[in-house]
């Protein structure tokens, strides 16, 4: 029982990368109807240029704002490159783009830093907190990365709650048209979206790096839970990523923790067959009526 | 073709549908029969639940409540690709051609229904099944030349003309040889000769076809219509001849009201 | 041409005319050359094999998947398992052969095929490109679920085909003869492993230590080695990277010649060459794919496929039903895909969860985006690219004596920004251009592809 809570605490930082990732896919399908899959490839680029500056610089922080302006950078051009097909309705086309972009920012981390799995540097205590007469499972990492991790949500709540740009993103995604002849400058408020998502993706790269090693492709099975938590969020859903984005991350670690880590992608696979023959519009989507 | 109202054997109707969709209500409680071999309008102004009705006889939407009756007989769980198999096809608004395929082939696959080789015969090409694509092209173009569209059989949707589309698309609806057809506004987007060609072509399958029509173009219904069914706010408010649901006030009042919020 | 497959049978006297042409010429071709070029065009024919049901997958049906690797693996371990465990064909009782293999290969294809296509069919291309990517990811991790029955992240090694070039084995007792393995082992290009081998921990080869990969001089299994899951180019394959050091391929066969008139390896047949016994099964079974795939493409399905990918609600109301027109495709799909893993698991001799991962799925989407994706001949030019895109590289690269770093990655990173590059301005890829460079110069509209 003990062991079950403790991989259950376990799992919330994990869970709090996860639901960082599939907000940065949900800002996008938000946006442009368009699910990013280069998106861990933005996160992976961004993560080794971090490492980068934190070798030379030693600072953690500034490793982070380098990660994050890096990552708005390469969300703009990805978001240019995949608009021309999305503007000819080729919507696989949209998909494909983004796997090319996954393909090659993927090839060109290998080139730039090596196929080799490399030892990110832990920038705070990875122990588990002794207090109360015991070890948790949870160190003061970990509560750096939830604590960084709420403080974006709530940052990304504030933003679309309280400022005009988010007021125009939220108006924009809705209602392309109708946000348009209100004077929004949509395309501007779409590059502006895939620009945030690419700082978010950012963070959840940096956040999750010293957790394990990282190389070209350490980060794929991330994409597939987080799209995991996307897709049973409803995609549509920030409110629903983060949620199923902290449960994925739980029931990851319960399941590895309780069996062998090799099945947890068995179990993402899962969790999104099932969802998706229950619930094909997500959880928390709304079923929207096909116009015929 | 005569018909007395209430109709006593509806070759299609609909009893009592209902509608919901995210809250608002489309349908309500709507009853329509169309007698056998007539043209049958259905008429009202925008919004007032029309191409719904299609929608639900046709499958695509759920009604909450109510039934669809083809020959007296209830439909249960109607399927979209059943349709032409009840001998019921329907146009869609627009034109709905499939863009990579030829006017032939667009045509061709309206007969979709006829077609009884499964993938397995047409993964192993058995005779049989070019037989059977044999006999759908000639089918196909038979109604091509019948609607004078024989010379563009083998162009792409987009090389032809709009109305040409449409001729193409009204194709594809009879190559099932439907005993009802539902026709969504078929005069959408055509010149006032063509309108004339489309009653005319309208009135020549009756009283072997019956056929229903949404249509904008008052003078087109009036024309070819038997009987006109008129839907305001997801209500039947009026029926009759086309002089019947010509002078009828609450007609006038809808159109009226719609043109006084426009 | 085109009125005269309109009879009765045409298509099928016409389509298989033409895929017997190509079958012997290939064929031919594959007996002229030297071992190496026959593992190219295995290699090729493979490819081409999976990417003919991602042509009517993703380009006809409209339908992206990334999880067609996965369904190579169904195939390869389908083949694997049953080879492995049985000596005759349960309930019939006959013996067994390979071709047993394949065709169990083939039905669990379509059975997986049926099941996810079941799933995907409801979903819209976003949630099916997610649910593929997690079958990708998924799948292959299945293995490591049951090491005892799949052999665990080592894999399993697979004995066909027999070392007299066969598909049946011929004397029981040859099997277990401990010399074998000796032998085969320093024999790097056949593989011939007993039963036992697989079992043995000892012999059991992972792709690190594939015997193949050893004799790669060039070595660039810096990514193989860190995560298997990441191999998108050859390059990282074991055996690629062996043939990559093209003379130590050759050195082995002719060595495999020499023992054999040595009389040392005694059940090496003196005229058998395992890569070309490798790729006249993969050329047969492209040519097999080749004639179901035309059949369907060129035919009512092909117009079926591509009406429900234009406009689903068009298709029904023509009596077409969209959802079984997607199911279809997804099961000939991977129909094709199984088939292709079941040649890939002999190519290799060998099955994984590394040889199958995401960089398989999605070395089989590019090639289908960059031959064309909606055509058949850009499956094949798409395997074609695929098999020599890294060769290319590494002749440059050994010109221009890059770093390991840069050869390795560069094919990827070509891959990527053609994809991109191609899906941005030539959607219908170098098939679709052509095709439409050549309506242009003849001022004809361009079939619908």
């Amino acid at each position: 029982m003990t062991s079950f809570i403790d991989y259950l605490i376990g799992g919330v930082s994990n869970g709090a990368v996860i639901a960082l990732m599939a907000i940065a896919l949900v800002l996008i399908w938000r946006a442009t109807r368009v699910v990013n899959f280069a998106q861990v490839g933005q996160a992976m680029f961004t993560t080794f240029v971090a490492l980068t500056v934190q070798t030379v610089t030693g600072s953690w922080v500034l490793a982070l704002a380098v990660a994050m302006v890096a990552g708005a950078i390469l969300g703009v051009i990805v978001q240019f490159l995949v608009l021309r097909p999305m503007r000819r309705a080729d919507t696989s086309g949209a998909i494909i783009a983004t796997f090319g972009v996954l393909i090659a920012l993927q090839a060109a981390v290998g080139m730039i830093w090596g196929g080799d799995a490399q030892a990110y540097p832990q920038p705070f205590d990875n122990a588990g907190i002794v207090a109360f007469g015991r070890i948790w499972p949870i160190s003061v990492y970990d509560l750096v990365v939830i604590g960084v991790t709420i403080l974006l949500v709530v940052a990304l709540s504030l933003l679309f709650t309280r400022t005009s740009i988010g007021l125009a993103m939220r108006a924009s995604a809705f209602n392309p048209e109708v946000a348009r002849l209100s004077g929004v400058r949509v395309s501007r408020v779409l590059t502006f979206g895939w620009a945030l998502a690419g700082v978010v993706g950012a963070v959840a790269g940096v956040l999750v790096a010293p957790s394990s090693t990282v190389s070209p492709t350490t980060f794929d099975i991330l994409l597939v839970f987080a799209f995991t938590a996307a897709v049973i969020g409803g995609l549509d859903s920030l409110v629903g990523a983060v949620a199923l984005g902290v449960f994925a991350g739980l029931v990851i670690s319960l399941v590895s923790g309780l069996s062998n880590s090799g099945n947890a992608p068995v179990v993402a696979l899962i969790l999104l067959a099932l969802s998706l023959i229950t619930k094909p519009d997500g959880v928390f989507g709304h079923h929207k009526a096909r116009a015929v | 073709m005569r018909y007395v109202l209430p109709l006593t054997d509806p070759v299609l109707a609909t009893r009592s549908i209902c509608v919901t969709l995210s809250g608002l209500r489309i349908l309500d409680d709507v009853s329509i029969g169309i007698p056998e071999g007539t043209v049958t309008g259905l008429i009202g102004p925008n919004g007032a639940g029309k191409t719904t009705v299609f929608n639900v006889i046709s499958g695509f939407v759920k009604p909450d409540s109510g039934e669809i009756r083809v020959d007296g007989r209830k439909l249960k769980h109607i399927h979209p690709h059943r349709l032409t198999e009840l001998g019921i096809a329907r146009t869609l608004q627009g034109v709905g051609l499939f863009p990579s395929l030829t006017a032939l082939e667009n045509v061709m696959l309206g007969g979709s229904s006829r077609v009884k080789s499964g993938i397995i015969a047409q993964a192993l090409a058995m005779p049989w099944t070019d037989t059977e694509q044999a006999d759908l092209r000639e089918r196909a173009l038979a109604i091509m030349t019948e609607l004078g569209v024989e010379s563009d059989a083998g162009r792409m949707p987009g090389e032809l003309p709009y109305p040409i589309q449409k001729r193409v698309a009204l194709a594809r609806a009879l190559v099932s040889d439907p005993k009802i057809l539902l026709l969504d506004e078929p005069a959408g987007g055509i010149s006032a000769g063509d309108m004339a060609d489309l009653a005319r072509l309208i009135m020549s399958w009756v009283p072997k076809r019956t056929v229903l029509l949404v249509e904008h173009h008052m003078e087109l219904v009036m024309e070819v219509c038997d009987l006109i069914w008129v839907l305001d706010a997801g209500k039947v408010i009026s029926a009759g001849t086309p002089e019947v649901v010509r002078q009828d006030p609450a007609v006038l009042a809808a159109y009226l009201g719609q043109e006084g919020a426009a | 041409m085109t009125s005269l497959l309109r009879f009765p049978g045409g298509r099928l006297v016409g389509h298989a005319a033409f895929v017997i042409i190509i079958w012997f010429l290939i064929m031919r071709l594959n007996d002229s050359v030297d071992p190496l070029a026959n593992y190219y065009i295995a290699l090729v024919a493979m490819y081409a094999t999976a990417m003919f049901g991602m042509v009517i997958l993703v380009g006809l049906s409209g339908q992206v998947s990334l999880g067609n690797g996965a369904l190579m693996a169904v195939g390869g371990y389908v083949f694997a398992v049953t080879s492995l465990h049985w000596q005759t064909v349960p309930i019939l009782g006959v013996p067994w052969n390979g071709w047993w293999s394949m065709a169990f290969a083939a039905v669990g294809g379509i059975v997986v095929g049926l099941l996810i296509g079941g799933i995907a069919a409801r979903l819209r291309g976003p949630y099916l490109a997610g649910l593929t990517l997690g079958l990708a990811v998924g799948v292959p991790a299945i293995a490591n679920r049951f090491p005892e029955l799949l052999g665990g992240e080592s894999g399993l090694m697979i004995t066909v085909p027999y070392p007299d070039g066969g598909y049946a084995p011929v004397e029981e007792e040859v099997f277990v003869d401990g010399t074998v393995e000796g032998q085969s082992g320093d024999a790097s290009s056949v593989a011939v492993p007993s039963a036992e081998a697989t079992v043995s921990p000892d012999d059991m080869l992972t792709l690190d230590n594939f015997p193949a990969a050893d004799a790669s001089a060039a070595a660039p299994s810096v990514d193989a080695s860190v995560s298997p899951d990441d191999m998108l180019t050859l390059d990282n394959f074991p055996a690629a990277d062996a043939s990559a050091a093209a003379p130590s391929v050759d050195a082995s066969s002719g060595d495999l010649g020499a023992t054999d008139l040595s009389g040392a390896g005694d059940l090496i047949d003196a005229g058998f060459i395992i890569e070309r016994w490798q790729a006249g099964l993969a050329i047969t079974v492209a040519c097999i794919a080749a004639f179901i795939a035309l059949n369907l493409v060129r035919g009512r399905q092909g117009r079926v496929w591509r009406a429900v990918r234009d406009d689903s609600i068009a298709a029904a109301v023509s009596g077409i039903s969209p959802a079984k027109a997607k199911v279809s495709a997804f099961a000939v799909s991977s129909l094709f895909a199984a088939l292709a893993g079941a040649v890939f698991a002999q190519i290799l001799s060998y099955v994984g969860p590394g040889a199958f991962g995401l960089g398989l799925s999605l070395s089989l989407l590019v090639g289908v985006v960059l031959g064309g994706r909606s055509s058949l001949l850009g499956a094949v030019i798409g395997g074609l690219l695929l098999v020599w895109l890294p060769e290319f590289v590494l002749s440059l690269a050994e010109r221009g004596g890059w770093e390991d770093q840069i050869t390795n990655n560069a094919p990827n990173l070509i891959y990527g920004l053609l994809v991109v590059l191609v899906v941005l301005l030539a959607p219908g890829g170098i098939v679709g251009s052509v095709q439409l460079l050549i309506s242009k110069v003849t001022r004809r509209a361009p079939k619908g592809v």
